[in-house]
């Protein structure tokens, strides 16, 4: 992250940043489960 | 599919926590860990809430956090190894082990969380806590502390001094603050 958008962050409210970690953590979440679904069909048609 | 915007799982966590201290289940508690370090950098992406508790029953070398997973397994929290799982976040409840512990807790800034108030480790005791721990992403996170200018170093140094860190801070300054001489 640039320094001055870091600091910018940095100065949001508590309130705002902990809805900032939930959206980065709900997205994180979704690319894992999109992730493991990749996996999933890979395996699968490997196995046909 | 639930929304991606303003879920208020922290909130509503939260609000589990305050009414599990009002029934004497904790005594009083702090957000520390990267939940905790949000309230005073830029937020960065984290799985879990660790907060630290003081537990009312404690007596002696033995804590039970029994009585806390009760509570909220009754209240739709599910168990899942170290953490609890409330309202979407795990939740890991940390007894306090030393002094440290103990005046992280005494010392945490009260805060809100929207209209919810909590409390949070002080900046200095997160990294106070994160130098003890000493692992590498407990080092990445006392340098953004430092970098960002989020932290008092007189009052760390006297706090790491104190609790006896004094050679743990030693060297992560020569490794990290200092560069190659």
């Amino acid at each position: 992250m640039k320094p001055k958008l870091q600091a910018r962050m940095a100065e949001l409210s508590f309130s705002e940043k902990i809805r900032i970690l939930e959206k980065l953590r709900d997205r994180e979440k979704a690319i894992a489960a999109a992730g493991l679904r990749k996996k999933s069909a890979k395996s699968t048609s490997e196995g046909k | 599919m639930r929304s991606f915007v303003d879920n208020g799982f922290v909130k509503r966590t939260l609000e589990l926590i305050n009414q599990m201290q009002a029934d004497g289940v904790i005594g009083e508690y702090a957000i520390g860990g990267a939940v905790g370090a949000t309230f005073y950098l830029a937020p960065a992406a984290t799985v879990d809430l660790d907060l630290f508790v003081t537990l009312p029953s404690a007596t002696g070398m033995l804590v039970s956090l029994s009585p806390i997973y009760e509570y909220l397994k009754s209240r739709g929290g599910t168990q899942q190894d170290e953490y609890i799982v409330v309202g979407d976040w795990p939740v890991q409840f940390l007894p306090l082990r030393n002094a440290l512990h103990e005046e992280a807790v005494e010392q945490a800034i009260s805060t809100n969380v929207d209209d919810v108030p909590t409390r949070v480790v002080s900046a200095e005791h997160l990294v106070a806590i994160a130098l003890e721990t000493g692992r590498a992403k407990d080092h990445t996170r006392i340098l953004q502390f430092v970098e960002q200018g989020a932290v008092d170093r007189a009052k760390l140094k006297d706090i790491v001094k104190r609790h006896g860190l004094s050679t743990e801070w030693n060297q992560f300054e020569q490794r990290f603050l200092k560069g190659p001489q």
